[in-house]
């Protein structure tokens, strides 16, 4: 579905990502782990188009979307719930989750799509007209996550979900984007610095450090990897 | 009593104009947080629109204010398009301060070339017809022009909380980067944007030209009060806009009334620094 490969990119003269490839195939979670400063956002904001790319290739169900305008890539099917949530704090939930809505056949099945979200997140319907800003941080992550889903993804990019938010709601938020990928087979890709709960939920990890993945391979594997332990699970 | 009550509704009708002034204002502050230094100069473009539409052309002005309000719009957007937006990239307060304000003096120095610097005013059938209320006498064309403004600044709020455009401007004003990640197109909001201040100006300026005269400096006034609309009524909040307005144009007249009209300006510029150190106050514990 989603491969990129030998991504370079970074700000102005700055290269923060050098020679990072990975995939995602349909149903397929993957995370993408590393500390702050790792380059985990940068990747995110290459794929969505947000910053334009050095050199590489990213593509999507075949078609190159590397230097693509973010518009260009939404449109593809890429949609991010991004970090910090970045929600319309002053609009109403429902209005946030209307404007998630951002193609004709989105709005086509904002009814269904909205009956989904609440069936993910019931404390949404209770909330739908409050301003968002009065929610509780984790409220506010699934308004963003319903917000993405709104707009039918083919490739969810979840980035830092569990920052700020209590452990039991991270796992509500990960629990959906499972079933997601498994019940629909949307592509989902887990950008996280929780370690521990990253690789419950994915299936693939890649590790990225300074910029460079320097371990990939199955959750499994992963999680017993003596360097993962070390460096991320403090075992 | 009587004359309170006619220095009151003098208010009401010259701070329906600031309302709709500082409305626009706060709509272009709101999405592209700059201020536009030459919202003033779009009233006085929108009163000679209107003089030219009823001069040269014979349409009433109540007649031509859509005309005004869609040359305005496209006015507007053509020029936040072509050098509001390259300069917004510099990321340069200096420079979208000069360009504003650069192109309020090209507007007043334009309008001089080409109509001369003569008070102008426009004469129709019902200019002299006064309606008495009780005690209070005013005059007809004023009481139509503030209900048109009434009428427009609810149909401003009515598009930004129920269209789908009005609800982008919303999204782009209170987080730009949520706007981007739900695919709004930014550029597109910051022309529409631009373009309704324009006709929001405009459509105050022809509104004004019944019973005001015009000339090539007569919106600095109401451009300067549509800055403290803005401050007094919070940044970017529409409501607060409206009521702000209101609030300034009662101050106004009834300074007059019981100081002085020499001291008028005085007393609203003084009214203004007081609520502005309130208000940091109130910004900075809020923040």
């Amino acid at each position: 579905m989603l491969e990129v490969t030998n991504l370079n990119a970074g700000y102005g003269h700055v290269q923060i990502l050098r020679d990072v490839s990975f995939k995602v195939d349909d149903g397929e979670v993957i995370a993408i782990l590393g500390s702050n400063g790792a380059g985990k956002t940068t990747t995110v904001r290459s794929i969505t188009g947000m910053i334009k790319p050095m050199s590489g290739s990213i593509k999507f169900d075949g078609v190159e979307l590397c230097g693509k305008s973010s518009r260009a890539i939404l449109d593809a099917g890429i949609i991010q719930v991004p970090e910090g949530r970045q929600l319309f704090t002053e609009m109403t939930v429902y209005e946030n989750l209307e404007l998630g809505a951002f193609s004709d056949e989105a709005m086509r099945k904002f009814d269904e799509s909205l009956h989904t979200c609440y069936k993910y997140f019931p404390k949404l319907l209770e909330r739908a007209h409050q301003s968002a800003g009065t929610l509780s941080g984790g409220e506010q992550q699934m308004v963003a996550v319903a917000r993405a889903l709104i707009g039918l993804p083919k490739l969810l990019i979840l980035d830092e979900p569990s920052l700020g938010l209590a452990p039991n709601i991270v796992d509500e938020i990960l629990v959906v984007a499972h079933d997601l990928a498994k019940k629909q087979g949307i592509g989902v890709i887990l950008v996280e610095q929780d370690v521990t709960k990253a690789l419950k939920t994915a299936d693939e990890g890649y590790v990225i450090e300074n910029g460079q993945v320097v371990l990939s391979g199955s959750s499994i594997s992963l999680s017993v990897n003596e360097h993962v332990k070390k460096a991320y699970l403090g075992i | 009593m009587d004359i309170f009550l006619q220095a009151c509704v003098n208010g009401l009708m010259i701070g329906g104009f600031y309302s709709l002034m500082g409305m626009g204002q706060n709509v272009i502050f709101g999405v592209m947080k700059i201020i536009n230094f030459c919202h003033g100069e779009m009233l006085m473009v929108g009163m000679y629109l209107s003089y030219v539409f009823y001069e040269y052309l014979g349409i009433d002005p109540y007649f031509s204010l859509p005309l005004v309000a869609l040359v305005m719009f496209i006015a507007g957007a053509v020029f936040q398009h072509t050098l509001i937006t390259p300069s917004l990239g510099t990321k340069s307060f200096t420079n979208l301060l000069f360009l504003t304000v650069g192109m309020g003096i090209l507007l007043t120095n334009g309008a001089q070339v080409i109509f001369s610097s003569d008070y102008r005013t426009i004469t129709t059938d019902y200019s002299s017809t006064i309606l008495s209320i009780g005690p209070i006498t005013v005059a007809l064309s004023r009481v139509v022009s503030f209900c048109a403004l009434i009428a427009v600044s609810i149909a401003l709020a009515f598009f930004l909380k129920c269209t789908k455009t009005g609800k982008k401007i919303r999204a782009v004003s209170q987080n730009p980067i949520g706007a981007q990640v739900v695919g709004i197109d930014t550029k597109k909001i910051y022309m529409i944007t631009y373009g309704l201040g324009a006709a929001l100006a405009g459509i105050s300026g022809a509104l004004l030209t019944l019973f005001y005269v015009i000339n090539p400096t007569a919106g600095s006034n109401f451009g300067f009060r549509a800055l403290i609309v803005v401050v007094v009524g919070g940044l970017g909040s529409i409501s607060g806009a409206f009521f702000a307005g209101i609030f300034l144009g009662l101050l106004e007249t009834l300074v007059s009334l019981f100081i002085g009209p020499s001291l008028r300006t005085l007393v609203v510029f003084a009214t203004f620094i007081v609520i502005l150190v309130i208000r940091q106050n109130i910004i900075l514990r809020r923040k």
